[in-house]
């Protein structure tokens, strides 16, 4: 029977059969919920582009281009001996997916490494790493040489990965989770993904003003034009114009972290061979049309002027004047011209996105075009006529995907290796002044020079994953150089699928002062969720995308616009007045200029058939036009193609057809919300659903537009901190710690989007009977009651998996070692005695016992040393000696699962044992919980059920809650939710809680309303109730309802901190801090104020002095002083019997005498009154001495203040 | 002999006497074919026992001894999984 194709449509029904059905047999076609997968899409397909697709690291190595050194005396700055020219470039890399090594002769039916073993084995996802090296001498041929790069990690689900196509069914058999979407890379075991950062829009001249520019340099204003120009191998060059007070224009770039500034006329005049009237009329029109703007023109004479000191003519000589200057900068072979230096200078350097490898001199043209009318911005700007581009608006934003990113490491890795094999020819040749042409550097070159280089560049990508450090010398055109990956949780999915949608800032602004960067500002309407950034510093840095934003990762085919943008009509020939033309842009080139009115034409027609499909514009083309307007934004039609763009859906109104916009084009667009929005022949477009500029966690938020919308922010929070469910493979996953939820449940009240996006198989939290009342006073405070029965019943009900890896070798960790240097071996020692308390716990393999229960200090494995018999070809113990692992943890756990770890080559004995701990945790007193409305609370009694009080149908709440959490707080959206909960467990429904489908004239009270009344409750959800107590009615109706409950992952087993004595720090003798070493809590300054204020003495006494550092301490009574006072020894009390030890055997006295007060005993000093130092020295005095109660730090600052000449007297009394 | 053993119940092995846990043991099991592979005691260190491991891959037995190579002797697999074990687990439950 040919089963019919797995439906993706879902609805906002229970579906329990249906989902029933796809856990029982996952479907062997497709997955159920693709809206989960289109979640985490942006990651997967950036990744794939790097070798497939788009092939960016194919680009990459194109921009790279031959890296040529040459050999001879480095010092002789002769251009003209004759030195051999050695080219290197890497032709090819190749990235294989993950199998394993050459070495394992034992699997032969599969040899691949699945991600389900990394993460069992605590090792990274990775697969191997090849290039193609070649290298010739002279211009000759090519010889080359495939090197191993080692093992790259590899992001799951992409083209690399063995699971790309699995269908649910296959990744439920390799023990993933059926629902699978890849997206992040396994380091260690451990799972991490780069986040995305954002960044400013690439190629669009941006008008900034920032006040820091004037201190660049004199003469240098606030004004300036940057563009942030992206190579096709998505790596950038930012170049910024600066607006100078005489009016001059500087060029300014960053090349390998240092900037340089060059004059802007320079630039223009070395890419096209050009004259002062061209560049004049490229900028103000043509000169037959008097222009009546001085203000430029003005300038514009000033920067033609000053020019001429250079005394550059011609397109040549000013490239070689550039290439004389920047040859040491670029690092080009002594051998290479001025001139051609000067042609590298600006194929790397000047707006790259233009051409950046076998530039043509269409593309230098572009260029000079490009850079005209930036000088053309940029007098607007200064002169006032323009608005500045917001940098921190989404519209001059765009995304830096993760695998993107991880493309340009890799470039700059094999770009830094090649440098790194050139300088390793150098020195091959400067020993004994061999020449690159000699016949042994052929046969040499690989042994003796590419083997000295470090070829290990997966191992540096892996670094780069496992800390999310940037190792750059340029610095990848980023403001920051830490802090780019993060690990993907799964304390619950939500948190796991929100960090593929998170998208942040950048940390350079977590550190700025002010707050405009975190400010929501109108233009992320639909891009990015104005509900779901976390509160505190993070805030409006941290943000996440709308669910239905999209991020476009491919660069779309282009190759019809220009056509059709010929066939609409634009001519070649700028005018410096905006109301005569305009721009026409294509992802930063320009394609021409037309009038202000036909540029509205223009972007109206290309949308119409961008939209039908016509005249070959794709539909993910953007087509911003900013129109003319009065001091507005710098007019024009900017369209983008390329990649890394946000992107929409909505739909285009003329043709009822979905239609994609771009954060750019948005502003200037008339797009409805709702129907009744629509204005008749001004609106275009109109949204899907008002819901889709949420984030996937905001839309589960029921009722959201019912609360306070901070609460919705809490929530969001919130719900990423639940204890909830992870994943149904939890037992082949190994995160160091992991919360599962043993009762969730599908809440009643959801939106239709919580199917979509498969949410019931990982459930969040449970519904629970709820009644708002003051009842036992155990409610104050946001505090809540749980039913103890309910608790019983399984309430709640969680536990936490940890795993530990116990490891023999510390170092070898992931890598090969061989046999013969193995010291340790799991079990116990051979002929060794085996302590019985050992054998009880540990099995025959010195392995503990799955499912035995441990404590604190419990021995979980055994292990000896060894070392390798050649002979025997086995390890030998020797010194019959058994170690122990132990567990360390203070909380009592069992026992879940031990995993004995393999090597990858097959062949070695265990070296590392992973064991996975169960520690259950039933609420307890003091456990978080929250609703799904920001309303978090802490579990204050679990009141026993008989005490609870009951409705009239005799139910009772599983949860009290105090009335005096909503006055404040305003969230309506939960009474709501417990109405609608309650008609919906009445009647069997699922209830739609999507946002704003109910209005003013369709209120949710009267619609939930009277569904309660159909099941014979009350109207407003209120019930007479009754004392469970005294089993009197209260004299007020009780708001019972059913609302979801999620337990958070905050409980006092992992909190609660107490001590009387304990560790102390050695200097002071003070409390240690912190929880895990069983230190104390700070009584601070302001905790001392209050006990003064109750006038608790004896209590801060005992805070401050006992239970801290009180010690006992000699002090002299006379000099006042702890530091003078010492052991005296009585002369006299000489140990008769200790005769044999010469000089030895004397006794301290016991009595402590000052050594300042004390004089030299004299002769005639009394015998009695003598007494001795340790060193024999004898004194007479110093006898008032006594003993105070002192904290010991007061004596360690009597003891530092000493040390810099600083007396301090004690007056003691009595 | 043929039928396949059914677990047998293994008393915990004594704290203070290994001996007389061991003892208690082959009292327990007299009769029975079954040679417990676990529990307490000391073990004949000449005759080096074998413990059973179940495949991370293939979900067979894997019998290693102390420094064998950690792989499936079927599948070749590098995660073998530790036997839940047929000693009692008993707990106090308050």
């Amino acid at each position: 029977m040919p089963r019919s194709r797995t439906s993706t449509e879902w609805s906002v029904e229970f579906d329990t059969l249906r989902r029933q059905n796809l856990f029982k047999s996952p479907p062997s076609d497709r997955s159920a919920y693709p809206a989960l997968a289109a979640a985490v899409r942006p990651h997967v397909e950036s990744f794939n582009a790097l070798f497939e697709n788009q092939k960016f690291v194919e680009e990459g190595l194109l921009d790279t281009g031959i890296h040529t050194v040459v050999d001879g005396d480095p010092r002789d700055t002769n251009r003209d001996l004759a030195r051999n020219r050695l080219d290197l470039r890497v032709a090819d890399v190749v990235l294989e997916k993950p199998v394993l090594p050459a070495s394992n002769k034992f699997s032969v039916r599969c040899r691949e490494i699945l991600p389900s073993e990394c993460r069992e084995r605590h090792v990274s996802y990775r697969g191997k790493l090849k290039a193609k090296l070649q290298w010739r001498t002279n211009n000759g041929d090519w010889s080359e040489s495939w090197r191993e790069f080692g093992q790259m990690p590899i992001m799951l689900r992409t083209n690399r990965c063995h699971l790309q196509k699995y269908t649910p069914s296959q990744l439920v058999q390799h023990k993933e989770e059926s629902e699978e979407q890849g997206g992040y890379f396994i380091i260690n075991g451990n799972e991490r993904l780069i986040r995305m950062l954002i960044l400013s829009r690439r190629n669009y001249p941006m008008a900034i003003i920032r006040n820091t520019f004037t201190g660049r340099g004199p003469t240098f204003t606030k004004f300036a034009v940057q563009i942030r120009s992206v190579r096709p191998d998505q790596t950038s060059q930012t170049n910024v114009l600066h607006y100078l007070s005489d009016g001059n224009v500087t060029f300014r770039f960053s090349w390998k972290k240092a900037e340089y500034l060059i004059p802007v006329m320079m630039i223009l005049k070395a890419l096209v061979e050009t004259n002062d009237r061209e560049i004049y009329e490229g900028i103000v029109g043509p000169l037959t049309k008097q222009s009546s703007n001085s203000f430029v023109t003005d300038r514009l004479e000033m920067l033609l002027r000053t020019y001429k000191v250079y005394g550059l003519v011609g397109k040549r000589k000013t490239r070689a004047y550039l290439g004389e200057k920047f040859r040491s900068v670029l690092d080009v072979p002594i051998t290479m011209s001025d001139e051609e230096a000067g042609v590298k200078f600006l194929r790397k350097v000047v707006m790259p996105h233009l051409g950046n490898c076998n530039v043509t001199e269409t593309q230098d043209n572009d260029k000079f075009q490009q850079l005209l009318f930036m000088i053309r911005k940029l007098y607007a700007l200064a002169a006032g006529e323009c608005a500045v581009d917001n940098p921190d608006a989404v519209s001059n934003q765009e995304v830096l995907l993760g695998g993107f990113l991880y493309g340009m490491v890799l470039k700059e890795r094999i770009q830094e290796w090649l440098t790194t094999i050139g300088s390793l020819a150098v020195q091959w040749a400067n020993v004994k002044d061999r020449k690159f042409a000699d016949p042994s550097f052929n046969t040499e070159f690989l042994p003796a020079v590419v083997k000295k280089s470090n070829e290990n560049i997966g191992n540096l990508l892996e670094y780069f994953l496992s800390t999310g450090n940037l190792v750059s010398p340029t610095g990848l055109d980023l403001s920051q150089t830490s802090g780019f990956s993060v690990v993907a949780e799964k304390i619950n999915f939500y948190r796991f699928i929100s960090h593929f949608r998170m998208i942040h800032r950048g940390n350079f602004f977590a550190q700025l002062k002010t707050t405009t960067v975190r400010k929501l500002l109108p233009e992320s309407w639909g891009f990015l969720c104005p509900v779901h950034t976390p509160d505190g510093s993070p805030c409006g840095l941290l943000n996440h995308l709308a669910h239905q934003c999209e991020v476009h990762v491919t660069n779309t085919d282009v190759s019809g616009i220009e056509a059709a943008l010929v066939k609409l009509g634009i001519f070649g020939q700028p005018s410096l007045a905006v109301g005569e033309s305009v721009v026409v842009q294509l992802d930063g080139r320009i394609l021409g200029y037309c009038s202000p009115p036909q540029a509205r034409m223009i972007a109206h027609t290309l949308r119409y058939w961008k939209v039908k499909g016509e005249n070959g514009i794709p539909l993910e083309l953007e087509i911003g036009f900013v129109p003319n307007s009065n001091r507005g934004l710098y007019p024009g039609l900017f369209l983008f193609s390329q990649a890394s763009r946000m992107m929409r859906r909505v739909k285009y109104l003329p043709l009822d057809k979905p239609d994609y916009i771009g954060p750019f084009e948005q502003p200037f667009m008339e797009i409805a919300c709702v129907a009744t929005d629509v204005i008749p022949g001004l609106s275009t477009h109109m949204e899907y659903e008002p819901t889709n500029v949420l984030s996937i966690l905001a839309n589960m938020t029921p009722f959201s537009d019912f609360n306070q919308s901070p609460r919705n922010m809490y929530q969001c929070q919130m719900s990423k901190q639940a204890m909830g469910t992870p994943g149904t493979s939890l037992k082949y996953r190994t995160d160091n710690k992991a919360y599962l939820l043993q009762t969730g449940q599908t809440p009643i009240v959801r939106p239709p989007l919580y199917n979509k996006y498969g949410l019931d198989n990982f459930p969040n939290g449970m519904n629970a009977v709820v009644a708002v009342i003051s009842y036992t006073g155990y409610d104050m405070d946001d505090a809540m009651i749980i039913n103890k029965s309910s608790h019983e019943r399984g309430f709640g009900d969680g536990v936490i998996y940890k795993t530990k890896l116990y490891s023999l070798e510390a170092a070898s960790h992931g890598g090969i070692r061989s046999k013969a240097a193995m010291t340790k071996l799991f079990g116990f020692a051979p002929q060794g005695e085996r302590d019985p308390k050992a054998t009880d716990i540990l099995g025959e393999d010195g392995i503990a016992f799955i499912g035995s229960r441990v404590r604190e200090g419990d021995i979980v494995a055994a292990y000896h040393s060894v070392m390798f018999d050649p002979s025997a070809g086995r390890h030998q113990n020797l010194d019959q000696r058994t170690s122990f692992f132990k567990y360390k943890d203070p909380e009592e756990a069992y026992i879940e699962h031990i995993r004995i770890i393999g090597s990858e080559t097959g062949d070695q004995p265990c070296q590392a044992l992973s064991i996975k701990y169960r520690i259950p945790r039933r609420p307890v007193i003091g456990d978080k919980f929250s609703s799904r409305h920001g309303q978090k609370g802490v579990c204050s009694q679990l009141w026993p059920s008989i005490n609870m009080p009951f409705s009239e149908t005799g139910i009772q709440p599983d949860v009290i809650i105090n009335p005096h959490a909503f006055p404040s707080r305003m969230t309506i959206g939960m009474f709501v939710e417990s109405l609608a909960g309650k008609a919906g467990a009445l009647h069997g429904l699922a209830q739609d809680s999507t946002p704003f489908q109910f209005s003013e004239e369709d209120t949710a009270g009267d619609y939930f309303g009277h569904q309660l009344q159909a099941a014979g409750f009350n109207f407003y959800g209120n019930e007479p109730m009754y004392s469970g107590v005294t089993g009197k009615e209260f004299a007020a109706d009780i708001y019972l309802g059913v609302v979801y409950y999620q337990r958070l992952r905050h409980m006092v087993s992992d909190k609660f901190q107490v001590r009387t004595t304990g560790p102390v720090n050695g200097l002071t003798g003070q409390p240690v801090k912190g929880r895990s070493k069983g230190g104390g809590i700070r009584v601070g300054e302001m905790e001392r104020d209050a006990l003064i204020a109750h006038g608790a003495a004896f209590l801060l006494q005992d805070r401050l002095m006992n239970c801290s550092d009180a010690t006992r301490a000699w002090i002299c009574r006379d000099c006042g002083s702890f530091l003078s006072t010492q052991v005296s020894i009585s002369a006299y009390t000489l140990k008769g019997r200790g005769a044999g030890r010469g000089g030895g055997g004397q006794q301290t006295s016991g009595v402590v005498r000052c050594r300042a007060c004390a004089r030299k005993a004299l002769i005639g000093d009394s015998k009695m009154d003598i007494w001795e130092d340790g060193n024999g020295a004898r004194f007479v005095g110093g006898d008032d001495t006594t003993v105070v109660n002192v904290p010991a730090v007061l004596r360690y600052l009597d003891v530092e203040l000493s040390a810099m000449g600083v007396k301090m007297k004690f007056r003691v009394e009595p | 002999m043929a039928t396949p053993q059914r677990e047998l119940y293994q008393a915990p092995p004594q704290r203070d006497s290994s001996i007389a846990g061991s003892g208690a043991l082959q009292q327990n099991s007299s009769g029975a074919a079954y040679t417990p592979s676990y529990g307490g005691g000391v073990a004949d260190s000449l005759v080096s026992s074998s413990v059973t491991y179940v495949c991370g891959e293939c979900a067979s037995k894997v019998a290693l001894n102390l420094g064998d190579a950690i792989r499936c002797k079927e599948c070749g697999h590098r995660v073998l999984y530790k036997e839940r074990t047929k000693r009692m687990v008993q707990f106090e439950a308050r």
